[in-house]
């Protein structure tokens, strides 16, 4: 697995790097403006970028356009967003056409390595990780007769799980349930919701993300 | 102006003496045509002079008329039948000429100016009347010449065509200095001036083609050389009469001036004194600037800054009160030819013109400070951008690294239980003051706005509301910066007040765009009689708005909801 870094505080890309590279994932190199990554995701063709998405020069939207540049002409190359701040529209932005291969995290995650490391090899392998605080701000949006409301606690559980981009055997994990429970909850989801049953994990969380945020 | 009645009923007299002198003549072929282009011609340039004198004493063109006037009336001596007054006559028969030629070449401040115009001018009165009196002495023009010396008539013929012949040249280089002054000018001359240089050229084209056909054709008794004469006498007299008409016009437009004080009685607005000067001067294209002395420059009715002088093919008139300087109009060249005009209505609107300096002054204070207001936002959002730049820089990326540091350390300490849960909660407390730092650095400035636009920002801020809210941005890319940011600030402070007050079941925030502003509208449906003057918060977001030159209104009926609307001009 080939991860290239861009990332223009020393601090986090020496960070990053490392607990990549414990990890067991090869950084070929790292970056500091969008420019640059953009020539080397030509020249390197790795397997993921993981993207600051503010670059210099003006610290504005370099990083996120590069992202989207980079889902557009190099289908193939997978794209993990670090985000300052928190904001729904950036996350459905990024993933407006699917959510196979891309990630949206806050940077705070980067503390928690092995949640980290985990998100980072999820869309490596062309699935998907979407901050937890994404999921819940949606899930916050209150509605007059929300179909949400009848879900039972543990099925919105899941529901959260799924929209991380989690699969079924990680969400077992997380919850500490056999796979065999978390298959039945989420079709019980999804008809509960309406939602037409899909195999892929990364089109549910698209699917669940468009639903929350209908 | 006793001096100027006599001078008229001299002339009156000397017009009837010519008469009497063609009636009783022994050698005038038709005394009634010939005395009446003569009283035409003599009383013309006469009166017209008398006119031009009274108005302008201190020209000389005035007087320069009424000499040619009299000077006619000397060469009509020539058809008397005793011999003293006809050889004064023929002394003076060819003076009028060169009086005409004196007369259009000073028009119209009744000096000549330059040597060559002054050489042709003297040379003239040598050729008339000089040469003239060495003809009379040489023993020319008959019998009646009291002052032949000698008798060689055949001498005083030759040199009287040479004569001729000189002055003739000299009308034609006057016709040449007339139509080189008119090009220089480089601009239409007014009407009523180029009706006046026209009948100057006619006449110095009509005594060129008499004094050659005199010269050429035989002295007289021909046909063709009386029709001559008698279109040439016409053609003098219309010079006097087109003054005449150009005076009376500019009579006319001082008039207008008169209409101009009626019209600035009701202390007219800045733009209304500039069309009613614009009548009185009729001159459309003008406009005004007006003097401020604040900020040192001329401005105009908007009160935005005006060049002096204004660009190529434009004149410009001062106009000064008690030795201060108050405004400048701007208009079409061709009116410096009429100074009085120009004089008199500047005069006329002098008080109001210090009155509209004053309104217009006002205008570019207003005009300075909402720039102002405006500076003093953008300034207050470049250093809030600047500390949430920091902020994110600095201390978040410092806090992420620590609790990476802790997390690394976290794996080298398995199998300690007690030190990773020590670990963890701190971690946990990274983890708040991470989320406390996002939630300060987001109201410092929305980063995101700058960063990635309206549309974006507004899509967290609904879904974070405290109702639902439908979000409805219909504008296709970018604004400008200080827009979006006012937009999103209304925005997040509209749907806050629709949490803490409104009693609201939904809301709903629109953009878009209508008639070149951007209106950005937060609707709901709550109990309304919101109270507009509440807290900083909405006067704050007026402030914005309005520095933006926006207008920010709100409607919030009791148990009706509450709408607030802001445009805000925005071009692109």
């Amino acid at each position: 697995m080939r991860a290239l870094i861009a990332e223009d505080s020393v601090l986090l890309r020496e960070g990053v790097s490392r607990v990549l590279t414990d990890a067991g994932i090869d950084v070929i190199d790292t970056c500091e403006t969008a420019d640059e990554l953009l020539l080397k995701v030509r020249s390197y063709s790795p397997d993921l970028a993981i993207i600051d998405i503010r670059l210099p020069p003006t610290h504005h939207d370099e990083g996120m356009r590069a992202a989207l540049e980079i889902r557009a002409k190099h289908p193939s190359v997978r794209v993990l967003v670090l985000s300052q701040y928190l904001e729904l529209g950036l996350a459905m932005q990024l993933l407006a056409d699917s959510a196979d291969g891309a990630g949206y995290l806050l940077k705070d995650r980067i503390g928690d390595v092995k949640e980290f490391v985990g998100a980072v090899r999820r869309v490596a392998e062309g699935g998907s990780a979407i901050d937890p605080i994404i999921v819940s701000t949606l899930l916050s949006k209150r509605r007059s007769e929300d179909p949400i409301d009848v879900l039972t606690p543990r099925e919105r559980e899941v529901l959260v799980l799924m929209a991380e981009g989690r699969s079924n055997q990680g969400i077992a994990d997380v919850l500490v349930i056999t796979l065999r429970a978390v298959e039945k909850y989420v079709s019980s989801i999804f008809g509960k919701l309406g939602l037409p049953s899909t195999s892929s994990d990364s089109r549910r969380v698209l699917a669940v993300l468009l639903y929350l945020r209908a | 102006m006793l001096l100027l009645f006599s001078l008229g009923a001299v002339g009156f007299a000397a017009a009837g003496a010519s008469i009497a002198l063609a009636l009783a003549s022994d050698h005038v072929t038709h005394p009634s045509t010939q005395s009446a282009l003569m009283v035409w011609a003599v009383l013309g340039y006469i009166l017209a002079g008398l006119v031009a004198w009274w108005r302008q004493p201190d020209s000389r063109f005035g007087l320069l008329m009424i000499a040619a006037g009299f000077a006619i009336f000397l060469s009509s001596l020539t058809w008397s039948n005793a011999g003293h007054p006809y050889t004064v006559g023929i002394a003076f028969d060819l003076l009028p000429a060169v009086l005409f030629l004196h007369v259009f070449l000073a028009f119209p401040t009744g000096r000549l100016g330059g040597w060559f115009v002054c050489s042709l001018v003297v040379a003239g009165y040598v050729v008339a009347v000089a040469a003239q009196l060495v003809g009379l002495i040489l023993g020319g023009f008959g019998p009646n010449n009291v002052l032949a010396l000698t008798s060689q008539p055949d001498a005083a013929n030759s040199l009287l065509r040479v004569q001729l012949v000189m002055l003739s040249v000299l009308m034609l280089a006057g016709l040449g200095v007339l139509a080189l002054r008119r090009r220089a000018a480089g601009r239409p001359l007014r009407r009523s001036v180029a009706l006046l240089v026209d009948s100057f050229a006619l006449v110095l084209v009509m005594v060129a083609v008499l004094f050659l056909s005199g010269a050429f054709g035989g002295i007289t008794g021909q046909i063709a050389f009386e029709t001559v004469r008698r279109a040439t006498f016409f053609a003098i007299g219309l010079a006097p009469l087109a003054f005449l008409v150009g005076l009376l016009s500019a009579r006319l437009a001082r008039s207008a001036v008169g209409d101009l004080f009626i019209d600035l009685r009701s202390d007219p607005a800045p733009s209304e004194l500039r069309d009613a000067l614009a009548r009185a001067l009729r001159d459309s294209s003008l406009t005004l600037a007006f003097w401020l002395p604040e900020f040192g420059t001329y401005a105009d009715l908007d009160g935005r800054p005006v060049e002096l002088p204004p660009s190529e093919g434009r004149a410009t008139t001062m106009i000064e009160r008690d030795g201060m300087r108050v405004a400048a109009l701007i208009h079409d060249p061709a009116l410096n030819d009429e100074p009085e005009l120009l004089e008199a209505a500047s005069a006329a609107a002098g008080i109001a013109l210090e009155n509209a300096r004053l309104h217009v002054e006002l205008r570019a204070r207003l005009e300075e400070l909402r720039g102002s207001r405006a500076r003093i936002v953008e300034a207050g959002d470049k250093e809030r951008q600047r500390l949430e730049r920091n902020l994110h820089d600095g201390a978040q990326q410092r806090l992420i690294a620590l609790s990476l540091e802790l997390s690394l350390l976290e794996e080298h300490l398995e199998g300690d239980p007690d030190a990773t849960a020590q670990l963890d909660e701190a971690r946990r407390e990274i983890a708040l003051s991470l989320d406390e730092l996002r939630e300060v650095a987001r109201g410092i400035h929305p980063a995101v706005v700058s960063g990635h636009g309206l549309a974006v920002a507004l899509e967290q801020l609904t879904a974070l509301a405290p109702v639902p809210v439908r979000l409805i941005v219909a504008i296709e890319g970018r604004l400008p910066e200080a827009l979006e940011v006012a937009a999103y600030y209304l925005v997040s402070e509209s749907l806050a007040n629709v949490g803490k007050y409104a009693h609201a079941s939904s809301a709903t925030v629109e953009v878009n765009r209508t008639n070149g502003s951007v209106v950005v509208e937060v609707t709901d449906d709550g109990v309304g009689g919101a109270d507009t003057e509440r807290g900083s918060g909405l006067r704050g977001l007026a402030d914005r708005v309005e520095a933006l030159e926006g207008r920010l209104r709100i409607w919030s009926p009791l148990g009706g909801g509450t709408r607030v609307r802001a445009e805000i001009p925005c071009a692109r």
